[in-house]
């Protein structure tokens, strides 16, 4: 037994250097712990979904770069009834699924269909215009007919359509195939296999250790440049960026902003960043004292030093922007306004009534970059003679507090959840009421921010189908909540990637997960 | 042992439950709507009574059934079975490592008391014994992965190489039967840095007690009767003192199997090694009730196993002791 141990390991030590990265396969180093699985009725998380977006598609597309623009996706064209209500989708003819069944109407009613019947929590992006599984109906083969609750804007729809995860269309026949008595919508066999007829084929799943994709050759846009996709699990930062250095990966996808800053000259990498439709801030319980008074809100907006934050603490992972629309996404405000003035905020703190300031529990996730932005605006509000107690605590803990309005002030972010600013208008300025009836129980109703007038343009703007004029609701509705509103915006984040040079064709959207792997080759 | 299976079980289930977080809330993420975590809380019965769910747990556990992990969604006895063979793999390595290199240094040490390599020794097991996993984790990668190039990096095989099938998830074993030599050799090579970086620690602790109680024994008049004989010098160490002393080496190498095959969490994150200890670090942080309670479960039983196979050692190397 000790000759066979001891011979294994010097034959493990003898062995010469391990082959490189085949020039047909892309491997990518990245946390995967976050995946829970791949059935698309509960993807949620923005890496399980970047994933499946290379292997699920939907009715409609954005252009890529521009989340203003739709483009088709399995449907080539779309229409909308005159009272707005009734969206007509025209199947592209000739789309194979992986399995090599044809997708027509009946996958695509039963897709929308099964997500619904699934009830999973992501649903709601698509129930709060489609909640009955009757409003999605078959009119041909090759034809489908959507109708929402209220009329809603172009963009609106194709975002929630264009979900990856419960809008993505399966392959009914396999799905159904794999359905048995207790698990009618097969939502076993989906966890972990693949029914879509994106560019690659999920070949192999094991949890937290390799993702393997394959590329799918009759994929109806024509096959991927590259043959093979490997996601390989590599929790820790600094070991993704030694394999990064080694070339034992193309792609590191979790580096830290001090770590991407090596990369900014060196030869044989390259940086690939995009703001990230992603929002950090700092939000003050509209509902509590000291906050409950405007004046108070608006001096801690003009104490914070942005600069600080963004360039200091970030190191230029993260971009100015104080309105709560990103940039890059329809309707998005350019308005900075604020700025470090401290002496504009002791005369607002003085008008308001706290001359001498006050004392307040600053709350944060232990988040290293979010503890060292609790400091900064702890030694910033000093100056206001605010006695700012930061306090840490896991993110479980953290936003149970939140959710349940218990906060006082607190730093937290918030991203976009589909490519409209209907995403981001009802969490941050939809609020009626405080209480548990209220409809929408997001940012604004957890800061206590009750602005109904506001929540109703809201509203009317998910409504409104003249792009123009839904353009200056947006803009009305971002300058109200800058001035009154229960936060200060800190900056929105970069998402920053590294990789090889001999990576081409890689484009990172703002949405991560709508990055697509299908025209990414490599020259070695 | 029913006791503290059922004690460890107990406490873990309210502790988890008295965190002042909601599980569901963490595992749906911040953006979750309230309704959505409303509906989630009620599908896994979290808004039942303590009580209740702690009974639904019990009867659960008596049927053999751990309950469903929350982050993975799967049956949590599903999950340490994917995730146990690796950690086993790992942590054999690194107990042959620890206890060769540990029992080694200890008895040279001893042997040489006072000498310079008794000295250095010591050294050697202090700075294994107070040097972080993860820095000397990453201090190694840094040395012979990125720099040198003789090793590979974190992993179990190369990043590009897919795995050879499952059957036993010990991959040492699905490479053989596989007859895949390439995924083989490589893993081999993957497995010395993660194996040194854990059987360091282990070779620290067990060199420091072979070192006390080899001196200890070596002061003993047998000692010096085997001497007056005119044995050999080896023949004295290894068979007259070593033997004895080995009693307190076998109980701290019972306890580093145990502290191994659970895992070794930080070795394991570093390594991107996909055992059990990263799934429960993976699990404690998502609050994922079930996950927990069932690891806590698994670690109890596994070192139960190990003190008995300890105690069952001791009758065999002692034939003074005798159970009864």
């Amino acid at each position: 037994m000790w000759r066979l141990v001891v011979g294994l390991v010097v034959l493990g030590l003898c062995l010469p250097a391990l082959g490189q990265i085949p020039k047909d396969t892309l491997v990518i180093g990245a946390r995967t712990g976050i995946i829970v699985d791949f059935d698309p009725a509960r993807i949620y998380e923005v890496f399980t979904a970047f994933v499946a977006e290379q292997f699920y598609e939907q009715l409609v597309d954005f252009e890529r770069g521009d989340f203003t623009k739709i483009e088709p996706g399995i449907a080539e064209s779309w229409e909308v009834s005159e009272d707005g209500l009734t969206w007509t989708f025209h199947i592209r003819k000739g789309v194979k699924f992986h399995s090599g069944n044809e997708l027509t109407a009946d996958d695509v009613v039963y897709s929308l269909r099964r997500s619904l019947a699934l009830n999973f929590h992501p649903i709601w992006i698509l129930a709060q215009y489609v909640p009955d599984p009757d409003m999605i109906q078959k009119i041909d083969d090759y034809t489908v007919a959507i109708t929402t609750t209220e009329p809603v804007a172009e963009l609106t729809i194709a975002s929630v359509l264009g979900f990856q995860g419960i809008c993505s269309i399966v392959d009914s026949e396999l799905v159904k195939a794999h359905a048995t008595p207790e698990d009618p919508w097969a939502n076993e066999w989906l966890k972990e296999h693949d029914a879509g007829s994106g560019p690659f084929k999920l070949v192999r799943w094991v949890r937290e250790e390799i993702i393997i994709l394959e590329r799918f050759d009759d994929y109806w846009e024509g096959p991927a440049s590259i043959k093979r996709i490997i996601i390989k699990d590599i929790p820790d930062p600094a070991a993704q960026k030694l394999a990064l250095d080694k070339g034992d990966i193309d792609i590191a996808w979790d580096l830290l902003p001090e770590q991407v800053d090596m990369y900014r000259d060196a030869a044989g990498f390259k940086v690939v960043e995009t703001p990230a439709w992603g929002i950090t801030y700092v939000a003050m319980n509209a509902g509590k004292p000291p906050f409950d008074n405007e004046l108070v809100r608006d001096a801690i907006r003009w104490a914070i030093d942005y600069d600080a934050i963004i360039y200091g603490i970030m190191k230029g992972a993260a971009i100015p922007g104080q309105t709560f629309i990103p940039k890059g996404m329809f309707g998005h405000l350019p308005e900075t306004p604020y700025h470090k003035d401290i002496e504009r905020a002791k005369k607002l703190l003085t008008a308001a009534g706290y001359p001498e300031g006050f004392e307040v529990e600053l709350l944060t996730t232990d988040r290293p970059d979010r503890v060292a932005i609790a400091t900064q605006i702890q030694a910033d509000l000093a100056e206001l003679g605010i006695k700012v107690n930061i306090r840490q605590m896991v993110g479980a803990q953290f936003y149970e507090l939140y959710r349940a309005q218990k906060h006082t002030f607190l730093v937290a972010g918030w991203g976009a959840d589909y490519a409209d600013p209907d995403a981001l208008a009802k969490p941050f300025a939809h609020c009626c009421t405080t209480g548990p009836e209220a409809k929408v129980r997001q940012l604004a109703w957890r800061n206590m921010y009750v602005d109904c007038d506001t929540s109703i343009l809201v509203e009317q703007a998910a409504r409104e189908l003249d792009a123009t004029k839904r353009e200056q609701m947006y803009f009305e509705i971002q300058r109200r909540v800058l001035d009154k509103g229960p936060y200060a915006i800190l900056y929105y984040p970069l998402r920053q990637i590294v990789m090889r040079d001999v990576v081409k064709g890689f484009h990172l959207a703002h949405m991560e997960y709508y990055t697509e792997l299908w025209e990414v080759s490599k020259t070695g | 042992m029913v006791l503290v299976v059922w004690g460890v079980v107990t406490i873990t289930f309210f502790v988890a439950r008295v965190i002042p977080a909601d599980p569901v809330a963490a595992i749906l993420g911040p953006q979750a709507p309230q309704e959505a975590i409303e509906r989630e809380r009620a599908r896994w019965g979290f808004d039942k009574p303590l009580y209740v769910q702690y009974a639904r747990y019990i009867s659960g556990l008596l049927h053999g059934d751990l309950g469903v992990s929350l982050r993975t969604r799967r049956p949590v006895l599903e999950d340490i079975k994917q995730f146990f063979p690796a950690t086993v793999e790992l942590g054999l390595a690194a107990l042959i490592i620890g206890v060769v290199l540990g029992i080694g240094v200890g008895v040279i040490s001893a042997v040489r008391n006072g000498s310079l390599v008794d000295h250095a020794s010591r050294v050697f097991a202090i700075v294994g014994l107070s040097m972080p996993a993860f820095w000397l984790g990453l201090l190694l990668l840094l040395i012979f992965y990125h720099t040198l190039g003789w090793l590979p990096g974190p992993g179990r095989l190369p990043y590009w190489y897919p795995l050879p099938p499952r059957i036993t998830g010990l991959l040492l074993i699905d490479s053989i039967i596989a007859k895949d030599w390439f995924a083989l050799k490589s893993f081999l090579q993957h497995l010395i840095l993660p194996a040194f970086t854990l059987g360091w620690l282990s070779t620290a602790s067990i060199a420091r007690i072979t070192r006390s109680s080899m001196l200890e024994v070596m002061h003993e008049e047998y000692i010096k009767t085997a001497r007056m004989k005119g044995l050999r010098e080896s023949v004295v160490i290894m068979k007259h003192a070593f033997r004895n002393a080995l009693l307190p080496i076998v109980t701290v190498v019972g306890i580093r199997i145990a502290y191994m095959l659970e895992g070794a969490v930080l070795t394991e994150t570093v390594f991107a090694w996909p055992g059990l200890g990263r799934y429960a670090t993976q699990s404690f942080l998502s609050i994922d009730f079930n996950a927990v309670v069932g690891v806590a479960l698994f670690m109890a039983l596994l070192y139960s196993f190990c003190n008995l196979a300890v105690d069952l050692l001791y009758a065999y190397l002692n034939p003074k002791i005798r159970y009864v």
